[in-house]
């Protein structure tokens, strides 16, 4: 193979305020080629992502095209080039058509035109993704998610973009639409397109690249060929070191003592009740992939979802919780998957977020003159390990790894008994990643019942000491401490009634 | 630098801006008071009188009572109330209605108490409707709007246009026109609610939730704080804000009529832009969770004594108009730019 990179880019780095998302990246692509893109969650693939896409100008280091030194300022300009992103969230309009989507920046469209001379222009480029069936007529908001996914790359194919950036195609979809996405790349990659392919699913990876680029902290681990590496490799060189040390071994035996029973508990998003306990002092996962109800379960217990029907029994108390603030009177604290969303006060000081669930435990009469406050979140703060000489700055200017210690650590100060969370280290670097897990061991061996959901696997086989498998809003089947096998749990969330014979 | 950003672990820019962003805001602010004080001595002629200040703080204390209530709205992320007017008109037109027929029985025509708690419940109770409805999910600009014309066509209706008067002497003279140790009531009014504000704002759980609340509702609401009470509790301390200034504007014009707030009040013509652009020039953030009542009072100061020098000038009320909409505009460039400087990098 006579290899030229069409795309390179050496010694790349990137710094935002103190936090360095990337330290040493190398990385090219061929014509034609398919490469993955893999690196635990803030291990820079992002940054890079955006470097290449021109999104972030802000970059020291190389940046080639055709041997061809480029700086690109905006994203059009790298469009220009020849390369284009589809990003994780779809950039269509809901409520206009198929064809319109595709030519919406109105390059290459006459003044007038009508939709059907858009939707004859709109075929071929339709045809090429696959989706040959679909009218350019029809209305986004009517495909589903995965067919919008499709007709998202056939508006960069349509703006003749060489080099294809696809961040996590195939997150939010089910195994059949994901096979139709991975039809296409390789489609794709036939007709002499280049695809940098962003994915955590290791599996899909395997299938379709030619070679692997891991990111890890920042710092590109070399190119592999696809063939010449298996999993275990692949994740040993994503983590750098062996899986298991980054985990706290898990409790001898499991308290018969149930603390929290869960009894026809329903939400939506989940198939038939559910019902299950949490015993004393153990840490539960639920394990599942996005749509599987594992994250709806825990969000209902919490009172952020509401439940059809069923209740919770907990201190010999049977209730279900109508709102978070119920849940929260009850002992129970709930951390959710998106901290920017509802988990920070991001604008606000970081011992204002720490306290902002128990204002009452810090206040006389509702006054509160800031002295017992500031012992409450002092101990907190030392007991997550947060800098408690910041505890003055806004909790924005955290990195994502002390966020989510924030986030985590504030649900303390309401002393819980049952502690929920969603997602426990989403976006967090690997040295938060194993503080995180390391204090949530020892809570639990404090006598607090945790239940996390986590859609990360490592996580899931490794933390707990029970699990419970979820797919497509059904509980399939729980493990206990050494019978939590990966191929198991993987096998269960991914395909529990050998429908695809993968 | 490179060990500042050790030490720290954080640019030394972004936390210069950080640790002093409230300071740098309030010298800007202290700044251009002083800007304003030099060239009224030099440039104005009765500017430096004892009898001129307490006019500028009389002055604010009008608006700015009004525009105190209004930042716990802004400040819990509900953006405005913008029936400030409104509400004040009806109040006042309450408050006369007592004043001059006792509702209906003479007994109590005239009776300060009864014509005083008509107007504040008048108050609560339109505060806590609108509450309730932007509690519920509906858009603040929404809700509050149609509140508007409700709260001001109920108040026309019922006084029928007409103006109400009330002849001195009355029971309400000490607070529409007395004065106690040589500053008016309303002043001494505004600085009490001023202090009252600051403290509930700095130093109890309710102040507390409000910064919470403002600064990220899903949050507040996933840590126990929910927008629903919330919206009725500002939106309710903001209408009584209003009906208490209504009561002593009325006190002191001996009459109400339901338009008094939109075409009499002032200078600055309607008292709803008035107020909001008090919350603004204060620099308390739109969207909430930053911000505080002190920074309103300086605000309501500011424009008073701006406004005060234009009259002295001999501008009428169009430029002076004019003034206050650019003090606006100003206050949000400048706030803006440095609150841009200090936020958080995604």
């Amino acid at each position: 193979m006579s290899t030229n990179p069409i795309l390179k880019i050496s010694n790349v780095s990137r710094t935002f305020g103190a936090i360095q998302a990337l330290k040493e990246a190398n990385f090219e692509i061929n014509e034609g080629e398919i490469m993955g893109l893999v690196g635990e969650n803030g291990a820079g693939k992002s940054t890079l992502v955006k470097i290449i896409s021109g999104f972030d100008p802000g970059f020291k280091g190389s940046y080639q095209i055709n041997n061809k030194e480029v700086k690109f300022e905006t994203p059009s300009q790298a469009e220009e080039s020849g390369i284009a992103i589809a990003q994780q969230e779809l950039s269509l309009i809901p409520n206009m058509s198929v064809a319109e989507n595709i030519f919406l920046t109105g390059a290459k469209v006459k003044k007038f035109a009508t939709l059907n001379t858009l939707a004859k222009m709109a075929r071929p480029y339709l045809d090429q993704v696959g989706l040959t069936e679909v009218d350019p007529t029809t209305r986004i908001n009517l495909l589903s998610v995965g067919e919008q996914h499709l007709v998202e790359v056939a508006r960069l194919i349509s703006r003749e973009a060489k080099i294809l950036i696809l961040d996590e195609p195939t997150a939010a979809l089910g195994e059949a639409e994901s096979r139709r996405i991975l039809e296409m790349v390789e489609r794709l990659a036939a007709n002499g397109k280049s695809i940098i392919y962003v994915s955590h699913r290791l599996d899909e990876i395997f299938k379709i690249t030619k070679r692997i680029t891991i990111l890890r902290d920042g710092v590109s681990q070399g190119i592999q060929e696809t063939k010449d590496i298996d999993v275990n490799k692949l994740v040993e060189i994503m983590l750098g070191r062996e899986l298991a040390n980054m985990f706290p071994s898990k409790a001898d035996h499991i308290s018969d003592d149930p603390k929290l029973e869960v009894k026809e508990l329903w939400p939506d998003g989940v198939l038939e009740p559910v019902s299950f306990s949490a015993f004393k002092g153990e840490i539960l996962g639920l394990s599942g992939q996005l749509g599987s109800g594992a994250g709806e379960v825990l969000a209902s217990i919490a009172g952020a979802l509401q439940s059809r029907s069923g209740s919770l029994t907990l201190n010999g108390e049977t209730f279900l919780p109508k709102s978070p603030s119920h849940a929260i009177k009850k002992k129970i604290a709930y951390c959710s998957s998106d901290r920017k969303k509802d988990g920070l006060f991001l604008g606000r000081p970081i011992f204002e977020n720490l306290t902002s669930p128990a204002l009452g435990a810090i206040s006389k009469y509702g006054f509160n003159f800031g002295s017992s406050e500031d012992n409450y979140s002092r101990n907190l703060a030392k007991e997550f390990l947060i800098d408690v000489k910041r505890m003055h700055d806004e909790s924005g200017l955290l990195s994502g790894g002390n966020q989510q210690k924030v986030a985590l650590g504030k649900w303390l100060s309401i002393k819980p008994d049952v502690l929920l969370v969603n997602e426990p280290t989403r976006g967090v670097d690997v040295g938060a990643k194993s503080e995180i897990y390391q204090r949530m061991r020892e809570l639990a061996a404090r006598g607090i019942t945790i239940i996390f959901a986590s859609t990360d696997i490592q996580e899931i086989t490794y933390l707990p000491d029970r699990v419970i498998t979820f797919y497509r809003g059904m509980m399939i089947d729980e493990h206990r401490l050494e019978k939590i096998k990966t191929p198991v749990i993987l096998k269960e969330i991914t395909d529990p009634f050998n429908e695809t014979n993968l | 630098m490179s060990a500042i950003i050790e030490n720290n672990q954080l640019p030394f820019s972004a936390k210069f801006l950080q640790f002093y962003k409230d300071r740098t805001l309030l010298a800007i602010l202290l700044s251009l008071f002083a800007v304003m004080f030099i060239y009224g001595i030099f440039f104005t002629e009765n500017y430096l009188t004892i009898t001129n200040f307490k006019a500028i703080i009389r002055d604010a204390a009008l608006y700015g009572i009004m525009a105190i209530g209004l930042t716990f709205v802004t400040l819990s992320g509900n953006f405005f109330l913008l029936s400030l007017k409104e509400t004040a008109s009806i109040c006042g037109v309450t408050f006369a209605m007592g004043m001059a027929t006792g509702f209906g029985s003479p007994d109590l025509a005239g009776n300060f108490l009864v014509s005083l708690l008509a107007a504040l419940t008048v108050g609560v109770v339109s505060g806590v409707i609108q509450g309730y409805f932007v509690g519920m999910g509906g858009n603040p600009i929404v809700v509050t709007l149609g509140g508007a014309g409700i709260l001001y066509g109920i108040g026309a209706w019922w006084s029928d246009n007409l103006v109400i008067n009330f002849t001195r002497p009355h029971d309400a003279e000490w607070l529409g026109t007395g004065s106690f140790l040589g500053l008016p009531s309303i002043t001494w009014s505004f600085i009490l609610i001023a202090i009252a504000a600051e403290i509930v704002l700095r130093h109890t759980n309710f102040g507390r939730k409000v910064y919470l609340v403002g600064a990220n509702k899903a949050a507040g609401k996933a840590t126990g704080h929910e927008n629903f009470s919330m919206a009725i509790i500002v939106f309710t301390i903001c209408s009584v804000c209003c009906a208490f200034v209504a009561v002593a504007f009325v006190a002191q014009m001996d009459s109400a009529q339901s338009n008094y707030f939109s075409a009499e009040f002032g200078s600055s013509g309607d008292m709803t832009i008035l107020v909001i652009a008090t919350v603004m020039v204060g620099g308390n953030s739109i969207m909430g969770g930053y911000g505080s009542t002190l920074r309103t009072s300086l605000g309501a100061i500011f424009i008073a004594m701006v406004d005060n020098m234009m009259v002295l000038q001999g501008f009428n009320s169009g430029p002076r108009i004019v003034g206050v909409g650019l003090m606006i505009v100003f206050s949000i460039i400048v706030f803006g730019l440095f609150a841009k400087g200090s936020r958080a990098q995604e």
